[in-house]
C-alpha cells in the first residue's frame, strides 16, 4: 500500500522532489569529491616517501649474502628482500604482517630485535602502527574529522529540503495515522520516498565528485609545475574508495531525510490534520527596518521571514559565507596583486629579465663572463656573488643626520652591537666583475679603478614604518680607507684587528681587511637585490671581483653560489627571454649546476598561479552560493503547499495580488540583499585595514577594485533567488482563495 | 435601503458527469443595519452563498450588488480591494496572520491601505470586545475566544458596508459562542453594523432580525423576527 501510494505520489508530484534531489545530488557530490581528493592524496603521499625514501616496509641491519636473502625469501609474506650495504630491505605481500613477519626474520637471521627498523611513515599510510613509533600520524583522523564534518554540516543543509516535502503531506499523514498507521510504518514510507527520489541523484553525484576531483589534480599539478622537488600527480581511483563514498553519502541523506520524518511520525493524528507544523512566531518580533522601507508589505514579509528562520537557515549562511568569502578573496587578491607587481614586478622590471644562479662557485672562478656577453639578444651582464662582512662605526664616523634621528638608539644587539670602539654592523659585500665593477664606478661618479670599494651609504629612517615608501638619509660620513672584518668577530677580535694596523687594500688582521673606498653613493647598480631590508643598520659595501680575490682569505662569509643578471632588449618578449635563456643554458652546460629564472615566465607562472588559487577559492564560493541558493529554490517550490493558509488569510482580509507580489519581491530582496549588506562595509572595513597595512594608496587601490565580478557574484544571487520567488510566486498566484476557504482545515 | 442585492444567483462546480450546484437562482436583498442569519444543513449553500457576497468566489449566473458595487466585473486586485474596505469576514477558525499581534491584525485592512486608525473608534471596538489587555499577544498566545474577538474586531474597523461571519461560533465552547454572538449583536445594535451570519446553531440564529433557511442552493425560508 505504501509503496503504491508513494509511487503514485511521487508520479503525480515531480516537482515536489526537485529541491530534495538537489539536495542529494550537491551532498554526494561534495562528499565524493571530498573522498576522492583525499585518496588521491594519500596515493601522492605513498608515492613521494617511495620516491624520497624507498619503498621498502622493514630493514634488518647486519651483513648477509645471497644464501640470507633466499631464507628471507622463504617467508610467504616477503615479496622481496633487497640487500644493501648496511643490511636487507624487506617488502612484503601483507602490510599489516610486517610487525609480526619482521622480528621472526630477525630471529632466522639470527639477528637481535634491535637490528630491525620499520618505514613507520610508510606503514602508517595503510593503517600499521607500531607502538613504538612517537610521531603522530595524522593523515586518516583528520580523514576521518574532515568527512564527519563535511557530513553533519550537510546534514544540517539538506535536511530541510526532506522536512519541507514531507511536511507538505502532513495532513495526509495525519489521516493515515487516524486510520491505524504506526509512526513506524509512516516514517518507513518517507524514507522509502526519500530513496527513491535520492538514488539517481547520489550516483550521479558520486560519479562527477570524481570527475570533478580529477580536474583539481591536473589543475594542482599545472599551478605546482614549477615547484621544485614535487613529483607530478597522478588521478587514481580504487572500488573501495567508490564503496566508502557511496556509503558515507547514503548514511549522510539517510539522516537528513529520517530527522523530519521522525517528527512527522511522532505527531498526534488531530495534530496532522490540523496542521501544527505551520509556521508560526514564538514571541512577538517586529521588522523595523522592513516595515520604515515598505510598510505593511515590509513587516508581513520581514515577520514571514522570522517564522521562516529555521528553514532558511542555510540559505541565509551559505548566502552571506559564500558572498563574504568572494568578496574578500577578491579584494585580497587584488591587494596582493598590485602589491606584488609594485613591490617586485615593477620594481625590478627593468633590473633583470634573466636570473642564473650558478651553484657552488665563486664568482672569481667563473670564467664564462665574457661569453655570456656575447650570446645574442644579452644587451647588460652581470656577475655577481654576495658575501658578509663586518664594519665598525665609531660615533664620529656617524653622519650627522643619522645621529640627530636617534643614531643606533632603536636597533637590536644583533643589528647593531656596541663595542669599545663603535658599533659593530653588518657590512654585506656584493662581488661585482670587473666591468661590471667599473661601469658601477662610473653610474657612482667615483674614481673608475679596481682597488677599492664603494659604499652605499643610505639607512632607512626607522621611525617611517611605510615600506612601501621609505625615506632614506645618509648613514656615514666619508673616510679614504675602511677596515672590513669577517662576519662573526667579536668584539676583542675588533680591536686587536686595528691595532695591528692593516696596509691599504692589503692583509691587516687574520680576520679584516682594510680597503680603500673610491666613493660613496646612494645610487644603486642595476641588479635584483634589495637591501638593508631586515636589517636596517647593515651597510652595503660593492666590491670588485679581482680585489675581493685578494681579501676573501681573511674576510670569507661569501655565499655558495655566484649569481648571472642579464638584460635583453627593451620590451624583449617571452620568446626572446626562452630563447637567450636555453642559449645560456648551453654555454654553461655541463660543466656548472645552475637554475636559472625567466621574469615574464615568472610574470606568468605568478598570474597563473593566482588565477588558479582564486579560480578554486571561487569555485568554493560557488558552490556555498549554489547550497544557499537551492535551500531557497526547496523553500519556495514548497511554497504552495507549505504557504497557502497564510497567502489565503493576506487574500481574505483584502491584499490584493499586487500587494501580495510586493510582498513577495520584498522577501527575496531581503534574502539575497542582507549577505551584501552585511558584506559590503565589512570588506570595505577589511580593506582599509589591510591598506593600511600595507602603506597602498586607496586610489591605487580603487583604480583596480574587483567591482565586476563582486557586482557579477552580487547580481547571480539577487538573480537567482529572485527566479526561485518567482516560480514560488507562479504557484502561489494559482491559489483559490474559496478552495482554500473550503478546506476545514485551514486554521 | 438595501445594502445588499442578490439577483437570480446559481454557483456550478465542476463540469460534466462531476457537476455539483451548489447555488439554484437565490434572490435576496438585506436592508442597511439588518442582523440576517442564514442557516441550513451542511452542504445547502451556506458558505457558497457567503464566498460570492464577500467577493472571494464569483457566481456562474446572476448578480450580486453590495453598497452599489456589482461583484461579477470586478477583477482580481478590485475584489481584494472591495474585501478590504466593503466586507468584513469571519471565519470559524479566525484566520488571524499568525505573525502579527492581535493589534497589527486588527488595523491590517487599514495599514494595507496606508490610512490610519481613528483612535476613539479603535479604543470603541476593542474596549466592546474586551480586547483591550491582549492587544500586544500574538494569536498564538490567545484562546480560541479571545481570536475570534480580534478577527470581529479586523472585520469591523473598516466600518464595512457588510459584515460576513461563517460558523463563528462552530469552534468555541457554549460560554465563548454566547459572547461571540452577544458581540455581534452589540455591534449591529451599536454601530448600526449590517451582519450575515451563517451558522447550523439554531440559539445563535434566533439572536439575528431575520432567518433565511437555504436548501439544496435554494432559499426555502426567510422569516423576519422583529
Amino acid at each position: 500500500m505504501w509503496r503504491e501510494y508513494s509511487s503514485s505520489y511521487l508520479k503525480n508530484n515531480r516537482s515536489s522532489g526537485v529541491s530534495v534531489m538537489a539536495a542529494a545530488f550537491i551532498s554526494a557530490l561534495l562528499l565524493s569529491l571530498l573522498c576522492s581528493l583525499f585518496y588521491n592524496m594519500w596515493k601522492y603521499e605513498v608515492e613521494r616517501i617511495q620516491l624520497e625514501e624507498g619503498g621498502w616496509q622493514s630493514r634488518i641491519a647486519g651483513e648477509f649474502d645471497e644464501a640470507d636473502r633466499e631464507a628471507i625469501l622463504n617467508f610467504a609474506n616477503v615479496r622481496e628482500a633487497v640487500l644493501g650495504e648496511d643490511g636487507v630491505a624487506l617488502y612484503f605481500d601483507e602490510m599489516g604482517d610486517v610487525l609480526s613477519d619482521t622480528p621472526q626474520i630477525a630471529a632466522a637471521l639470527g639477528v637481535s630485535e634491535e637490528e630491525v627498523t620499520y618505514h613507520h611513515e610508510l606503514l602508517a599510510m595503510y593503517l600499521v602502527r607500531d607502538p613504538l613509533d612517537p610521531s603522530p600520524r595524522l593523515t586518516f583522523p583528520l580523514f576521518i574529522l574532515i568527512t564527519a564534518l563535511a557530513s553533519f554540516s550537510l546534514i544540517m543543509i539538506i535536511h530541510n529540503a526532506f522536512a519541507v516535502s514531507m511536511n507538505g503531506r502532513i495532513r495526509q499523514f495525519g489521516i493515515f495515522s487516524s486510520i491505524g498507521a504506526t509512526p513506524r510504518q509512516i516514517r518507513s514510507c518517507l524514507l522509502q520516498e526519500a530513496a527513491a527520489l535520492c538514488a539517481a541523484p547520489v550516483l550521479l553525484g558520486d560519479l562527477l565528485g570524481v570527475l570533478a576531483s580529477m580536474g583539481i589534480l591536473e589543475l594542482s599539478n599545472r599551478l605546482a609545475q614549477g615547484v621544485e622537488g614535487r613529483h607530478p600527480a597522478v588521478f587514481g581511483y580504487h572500488p573501495l574508495v567508490f564503496a566508502l563514498t557511496l556509503g558515507v553519502t547514503v548514511i549522510t541523506v539517510w539522516i537528513s531525510a529520517w530527522l523530519p520524518a521522525r517528527k512527522l511520525a511522532r505527531l498526534t493524528p488531530l495534530e496532522a490534520i490540523r496542521g501544527t507544523g505551520e509556521m508560526k512566531l514564538k514571541r512577538k518580533k517586529n521588522s523595523r527596518i522592513l516595515a520604515l522601507l515598505f510598510g505593511v508589505e515590509g513587516e508581513l514579509a520581514g515577520n514571514a521571514l522570522k517564522a521562516q528562520r529555521k528553514a532558511l537557515r542555510t540559505a541565509t549562511l551559505s548566502l552571506l559565507l559564500s558572498f563574504m568569502a568572494f568578496t574578500l578573496m577578491q579584494c585580497f587578491f587584488t591587494l596582493s596583486g598590485i602589491s606584488t607587481r609594485e613591490t617586485y614586478f615593477e620594481r625590478y622590471q627593468d633590473a633583470w629579465d634573466i636570473m642564473v644562479t650558478v651553484k657552488d662557485t665563486d664568482a672569481d672562478s667563473f670564467a664564462q663572463t665574457q661569453e655570456i656577453r656575447d650570446v645574442a639578444g644579452v644587451e647588460s651582464a652581470v656577475v655577481y656573488q654576495k658575501a658578509m662582512a663586518s664594519r665598525v662605526l665609531a660615533q664620529e664616523e656617524l653622519s650627522a643626520e643619522f645621529t640627530a634621528n636617534g643614531g643606533f638608539s632603536q636597533a637590536q644587539a644583533a643589528e647593531a652591537m656596541r663595542t669599545e670602539e663603535g658599533w659593530l654592523v653588518s657590512a654585506p659585500l656584493i662581488i661585482l666583475d670587473d666591468e661590471s665593477f667599473l661601469a658601477y664606478c662610473r653610474q657612482a661618479g667615483a674614481a673608475q679603478s679596481l682597488d677599492g670599494v664603494i659604499i652605499l651609504n643610505r639607512i632607512r629612517d626607522v621611525n617611517n614604518p611605510d615600506f612601501r615608501h621609505p625615506q632614506y638619509m645618509s648613514y656615514v660620513e666619508e673616510e679614504d680607507t675602511v677596515n672590513l672584518y669577517a662576519s662573526g668577530t667579536g668584539e676583542g677580535e675588533t680591536a686587536r684587528g686595528a691595532a695591528e694596523g692593516e696596509q691599504e687594500t692589503g692583509m691587516g688582521a687574520a680576520s679584516s681587511a682594510r680597503v680603500s673606498v673610491l666613493g660613496y653613493t646612494q645610487e644603486l647598480p642595476l641588479l635584483r637585490e634589495e637591501y638593508a631590508t631586515e636589517n636596517y643598520y647593515e651597510l652595503v659595501h660593492f666590491i670588485p671581483v679581482s680585489l675581493w680575490a685578494k681579501i676573501k682569505g681573511p674576510i670569507g662569509g661569501a655565499e655558495t653560489d655566484t649569481y648571472i643578471r642579464l638584460l635583453g632588449r627593451d620590451g624583449a618578449t617571452l620568446e626572446e627571454l626562452n630563447a637567450m635563456q636555453e642559449e645560456i643554458g648551453c654555454l654553461l652546460g655541463p660543466a656548472y649546476v645552475f637554475e636559472s629564472e625567466n621574469r615574464i615566465q615568472e610574470y606568468e607562472t605568478n598570474d597563473e598561479q593566482i588565477q588558479g588559487m582564486m579560480l578554486i577559492l571561487g569555485g568554493f564560493c560557488v558552490l556555498l552560493a549554489i547550497i544557499g541558493v537551492s535551500n531557497v529554490f526547496s523553500n519556495t517550490l514548497g511554497f504552495v503547499r507549505q504557504r497557502r493558509r497564510e497567502f489565503a488569510r493576506y487574500m481574505s482580509v483584502g491584499m490584493t495580488p499586487g500587494e501580495l507580489r510586493r510582498m513577495f519581491g520584498i522577501e527575496a530582496l531581503a534574502i539575497a540583499g542582507r549577505p551584501i549588506l552585511l558584506t559590503l562595509p565589512l570588506a570595505a572595513l577589511l580593506t582599509w585595514l589591510m591598506l593600511n597595512a600595507s602603506y597602498m594608496e586607496a586610489s591605487v587601490f580603487l583604480a583596480e577594485a574587483p567591482y565586476l565580478p563582486v557586482l557579477v557574484f552580487m547580481l547571480a544571487i539577487l538573480g537567482s533567488v529572485a527566479l526561485a520567488y518567482c516560480l514560488g510566486w507562479r504557484g502561489i498566484r494559482k491559489i483559490s482563495l474559496a478552495e482554500v476557504l473550503q478546506d476545514d482545515t485551514m486554521l | 435601503m438595501n445594502i445588499l442585492t442578490c439577483e437570480k444567483v446559481s454557483k456550478v462546480y465542476g463540469s460534466g458527469g462531476s457537476q455539483v450546484t451548489a447555488l439554484k437562482g437565490v434572490d435576496l436583498t438585506v436592508e442597511k443595519g439588518e442582523f440576517v442569519a442564514i442557516v441550513g444543513a451542511s452542504g445547502s449553500g451556506k458558505s457558497t452563498l457567503l464566498h460570492i457576497l464577500g467577493s472571494v468566489d464569483k457566481p456562474t449566473e446572476g448578480r450580486v450588488i453590495v453598497d452599489g458595487t456589482d461583484l461579477a466585473g470586478l477583477n482580481p486586485t478590485q475584489a481584494a480591494i472591495f474585501r478590504r474596505r466593503k466586507v468584513g469576514l469571519v471565519y470559524q477558525f479566525y484566520n488571524l496572520i499568525p505573525t502579527l499581534t492581535a493589534r497589527k491584525n486588527i488595523l491590517l485592512p487599514l495599514a494595507l491601505d496606508k490610512k490610519k486608525p481613528n483612535p476613539d473608534y479603535f479604543e470603541k471596538v476593542v474596549s466592546a470586545l474586551g480586547l483591550v489587555d491582549r492587544l500586544d499577544a500574538l494569536p498564538g498566545q490567545l484562546s480560541g475566544g479571545q481570536q475570534q474577538r480580534v478577527a470581529i474586531a479586523r472585520s469591523l474597523i473598516y466600518r464595512p458596508a457588510l459584515l460576513l461571519a461563517d460558523e463563528p461560533t462552530g469552534n468555541l465552547d457554549q460560554k465563548n459562542s454566547r459572547e461571540i454572538i452577544d458581540m455581534l449583536k452589540l455591534s449591529n445594535r451599536n454601530l448600526e453594523q449590517t451582519i450575515l451570519l451563517i451558522t447550523h446553531d439554531e440559539k445563535a440564529a434566533l439572536a439575528a432580525d431575520r432567518i433565511v433557511t437555504l436548501e439544496d442552493g435554494r432559499i426555502v425560508g426567510d422569516e423576519r423576527r422583529r
